[in-house]
């Protein structure tokens, strides 16, 4: 048959489902427990939210779902979220900028074409803003939130990598390039392309010199950004940027945090401003966070200091274990050969028991194959359930709801 | 490979500015096409000298799309609306096969040459900039690259160089070179590509087929030395766009057609009392007046006009009532209606299958898609809005509308599984061996206005005036 879904959509299927849910449960539970509140923004939002200087680079935004609405008549285009932090920012800047600090955090959809159709076009982030704070302790948090976070979904071999917006685009600055140039390289490097920086023409020869260490260099200690800093091509603007990174990577040195310092490790980091970083589990990037002091002003509102981060929830249910084994431990299949009322009522009254004590009843009027570890049969005459565990291969006949209720919940036992 | 394993070919070929010079082109290339000339009604041709070479004329805009959705194996155009497609559609399976040095232009980001904005005054500060434009994929490119904070984009159908500075800030429109923009009354604030005629080629049609020895053809030609369609252009004479000096507050701002149906609307003009200085084919301007001081008119494409009103850059337009609908079924609170039937223009817009189709009813249609037969019902049109709420009405389950700029008759049968287009008398229509299976409405021209112009007291008393003007002036015989 020939599918009807729409090229680069994805049906989420009771298994993916269940693994969305478990890891959407883990962020929910670790940002409660930190202190953070859940918002939920529009889908749609005017583009001009995301065209104001700075936010999204062209590349993403040639790429995003818009269009004119019914009311659209003004020229004023509207789109499919393309991004979970910017919303995010409105709404604090429209809604909550009274208050001096807020912890938000949000599950969402975002949009964005992508040509083969062979990715998701939807995709969906676990984000969490904190604003108002300018503390290198704020950032210190986020890293830390996201890391337990991380730890909580079960997964493996997670690393942590950082990176400093304002190092790089300080030094971007230092090359004296026009305008035009500036922007050319800075899209380039924006979309990951770090090779940009040898075509650049500055007569800034030490400027590229140092950009070229930055991009070889990889540390793993305050000390990396000590030398680097020492470094004789390093200028007093470039200094006081690595003075601010290395705050924090010394207060995770404190704590016993490992992580890597890599400069290359960040992509479309154009709304940031300050340290940028990354996490990863066996190699593959599940989520990616930083500072973006800039933000809140950009879209409307007063300049508040403000980092985050965000899960991408799609790579990561696809390496998480479902917890379908053991609900399959608890579901009972109930079943009737005969459909008179009174076995069907039966049926029901059993089912209605078993749900009360905890289980998951599902009806199999039918007779097809549940994945259910456990079977109950109706039987009319005379009156009475058949148990079976399919799991041991074996089945017993009671008389009432409770005796089924107790097997199945570990405190009988079953015959041959 | 030897010549009868070539592949038939389906080649797209240029209507309007570009015709004459393509035309030399494919008679140096000896594709015997004769009968494609300036005065032809043949948009259908077979070639003369190449077996199975086939030939349709389109819009040139219409051009890169036809191509790159694999109705034609190759194309001629101009690269701008290559390049527009592209902005749009990175993927498209289209692509440039050769230059040829004609029909030169640059794309620019132009200001009327009395602004002061600078490029820094564009990316930074909150203003939200309008833009004009026939190439809005291409100014939607230009104005995220110069990371413009807010702005909107007006499409048009024609006319950009008559918004700025009035109604827009900014048009994106083609012009030969800055000389020519000058001329126009704008200046350049960048450029934003060059264009010239081009042969454009499906991707999928050279994976595929073997067009080596039509391909030879057009590179021989390239290759001569005297190139005729290369001779210098003479410039077209644009219609003179100098500023008028600013309107009073609380003018009337009413925008008139030009195009095929200026010569109408001056006539109802000239019926109504209203004698007009620059509104005539051998003197126009883009500000033309009137003699009435409380009325300001600017002359734009009648397409545009419904949106131009609904946004309040006009307070009234003259245009027909097909495009006051197709405006409605895309905006369907807009503040724009009809506020007098002006008589003139008379055309119904009708749905339109070939003679071949065994269907004379959309409800047959709908059995033929029921059917399987016609899936998904293709529907090339000039009316997007009209034919996608028709469409729904109707209930036709699958269909796909296909936007076209004109000479859409050319479309059925191969390329397009219906119409629904506007006809005077028929006629074009049956020389084309097609037939209407439904009437949708009956269009004149007519005045619109902007509700909320007519709330403003001092401005309503100025168009009810005007009204009873255009009411009597229609009701004469």
């Amino acid at each position: 048959m020939e599918s009807q879904r729409c090229k680069g959509a994805r049906d989420l299927l009771p298994d993916d489902m269940e693994r969305f849910r478990q890891v959407e449960d883990a962020f929910r539970s670790s940002c409660l427990n930190w202190g953070y509140r859940e918002i939920r923004t529009p889908t749609l939002e005017y583009i001009h939210l995301f065209t104001a200087a700075g936010t999204l680079t062209p590349a993403m935004l040639g790429r995003v779902y818009s269009f004119l609405d019914w009311d659209g008549w003004g020229g004023e285009r509207v789109v499919l979220r393309p991004d979970g932090t910017i919303p995010a920012a409105r709404l604090y800047s429209e809604n909550l900028s009274g208050q001096k600090v807020a912890r938000l955090y949000y599950i969402t959809n975002v949009f964005a074409f992508e040509e083969t159709g062979a990715e998701n076009r939807e995709k969906w982030q676990c984000g969490v803003e904190l604003l108002g704070d300018c503390e290198r302790t704020s950032d210190t948090e986020v890293i830390m939130l996201a890391l337990e976070t991380a730890r909580a979904m079960g997964l493996p071999r997670v690393e942590l990598k950082l990176s400093h917006a304002g190092i790089l685009k300080a030094l971007i600055g230092e090359l004296k390039l026009d305008a035009d140039a500036r922007e050319a390289l800075l899209d380039e490097i924006l979309e990951g392309n770090w090779q940009a920086f040898t075509g650049v023409k500055s007569r800034n020869r030490a400027v590229l010199e140092a950009i070229s260490t930055l991009m070889k260099l990889k540390g793993k200690s305050s000390g990396f950004l000590a030398n680097l800093k020492a470094l004789p091509s390093i200028s007093k603007s470039v200094k006081k940027e690595i003075d601010a990174f290395a705050e924090v990577t010394a207060l995770l040195d404190t704590m016993g945090t490992g992580y890597a310092i890599d400069f290359t490790s960040i992509r479309g980091f154009e709304y940031y401003t300050g340290l940028c970083f990354k996490i990863t589990s066996g190699g593959a990037r599940i989520c990616s966070g930083g500072r973006y002091d800039n933000l809140i002003g950009l879209v409307g509102g007063r300049d508040i200091p403000a980092c985050g981060f965000a899960f991408y929830i799609d790579a990561i249910t696809a390496m998480v274990k479902p917890l379908s084994l053991q609900k399959a431990e608890k579901t009972v299949s109930v079943k009737s050969g005969q459909k008179s009322a009174a076995s069907v009522k039966s049926a029901f009254q059993l089912a209605a028991a078993l749900r009360a004590a905890g289980l998951i009843a599902e009806f199999d009027f039918s007779g097809g194959q549940l994945k259910a570890r456990w079977s109950v049969d109706i039987q009319a005459k005379p009156a009475g359930f058949i148990i079976k565990d399919t799991h041991k291969k074996t089945q017993k006949k009671v008389n009432s709801a409770s005796e089924v209720i107790d097997i199945i919940g570990g405190f009988g036992k079953l015959g041959k | 490979m030897a010549n009868n394993a070539a592949s038939p070919a389906r080649l797209a070929l240029p209507k309007g500015k570009m015709l004459a010079r393509t035309a030399e082109f494919l008679k140096a290339a000896g594709l015997g096409f004769d009968a494609y000339n300036s005065g032809t009604r043949i948009y259908r041709m077979r070639s003369q000298a190449v077996p199975g070479l086939l030939a349709k004329m389109l819009n040139e805009r219409d051009i890169p799309v036809q191509v790159a959705v694999g109705n034609y194996d190759f194309g001629i155009c101009s690269s701008d609306w290559l390049q527009e497609l592209q902005a749009r559609y990175p993927a498209s399976r289209v692509f440039k096969v050769a230059d040829l040095g004609y029909d030169n232009a640059g794309i620019y980001l132009a200001c009327s040459a009395s602004s002061t904005i600078s490029a820094s005054d564009m990316a930074g500060g909150n203003a939200a900039w309008r833009i004009v434009t026939e190439y809005p994929a291409l100014a939607e490119a230009a104005a995220y690259r110069m990371r413009l904070k807010r702005f909107r984009i007006f499409p048009c159908w024609g006319s950009a160089e008559a918004y700025p500075p009035e109604n827009a800030d900014f048009s994106v429109l083609r012009a030969r070179d800055e000389e020519a923009l000058s001329s126009l009354n704008l200046k350049p604030v960048s450029r934003l590509c060059q264009s010239n005629a081009c042969i454009i080629a499906s991707k999928d049609s050279l994976q595929a087929g073997d067009f080596s020895g039509l391909l030879r053809r057009f590179a021989s030609a390239a290759n001569i030395k005297d190139k005729p369609w290369r001779k210098p252009e003479r410039p077209t004479a644009a219609i003179n766009n100098d500023l008028s000096p600013s309107a009073p507050q609380g003018n009337i701002w009413l925008a008139l057609a030009d195009g095929h149906q200026q010569v109408h609307t001056a006539a109802f003009l000239e019926k109504a009392g209203i004698t007009m200085l620059g509104y005539s084919k051998d003197a126009m301007r883009r500000r033309p007046s009137c003699g009435i001081d409380w009325l300001s008119i600017k002359v734009i494409r009648p397409q545009d006009m419904p949106q131009q009103v609904a946004n309040g850059n006009f307070d009234l337009a003259i245009t027909g009532r097909d495009w006051l609908l197709d405006h409605l079924c895309q905006f369907p609170s807009s503040p724009v209606t009809e506020l007098a039937d002006l008589g003139f223009g008379r055309v119904r817009v009708v749905a339109v299958v070939s003679e071949e189709v065994p269907a004379d009813s959309i409800a047959a249609i709908r059995e033929l898609i029921t059917s399987s037969r016609m899936v998904p019902l293709r529907i090339a049109t000039e009316y997007i809005n009209i034919a996608d709420k028709y469409l729904r009405d109707k209930h036709i389950a699958r269909y796909r509308v296909i936007p076209t700029w004109g000479a859409t008759e050319v479309y059925l049968p191969e390329d397009a599984d219906m119409l629904i287009e506007n006809t005077e008398t028929g006629q074009t229509l049956a020389r084309h061996r097609l037939k209407i299976i439904d009437t949708l409405f009956e269009s004149t021209a007519c005045l619109i206005g902007n509700k909320s112009s007519l709330a403003v007291k001092g401005k309503r008393v100025k168009i009810d005036k005007l009204v009873r003007i255009f009411r009597e002036a229609a009701a004469k015989k």
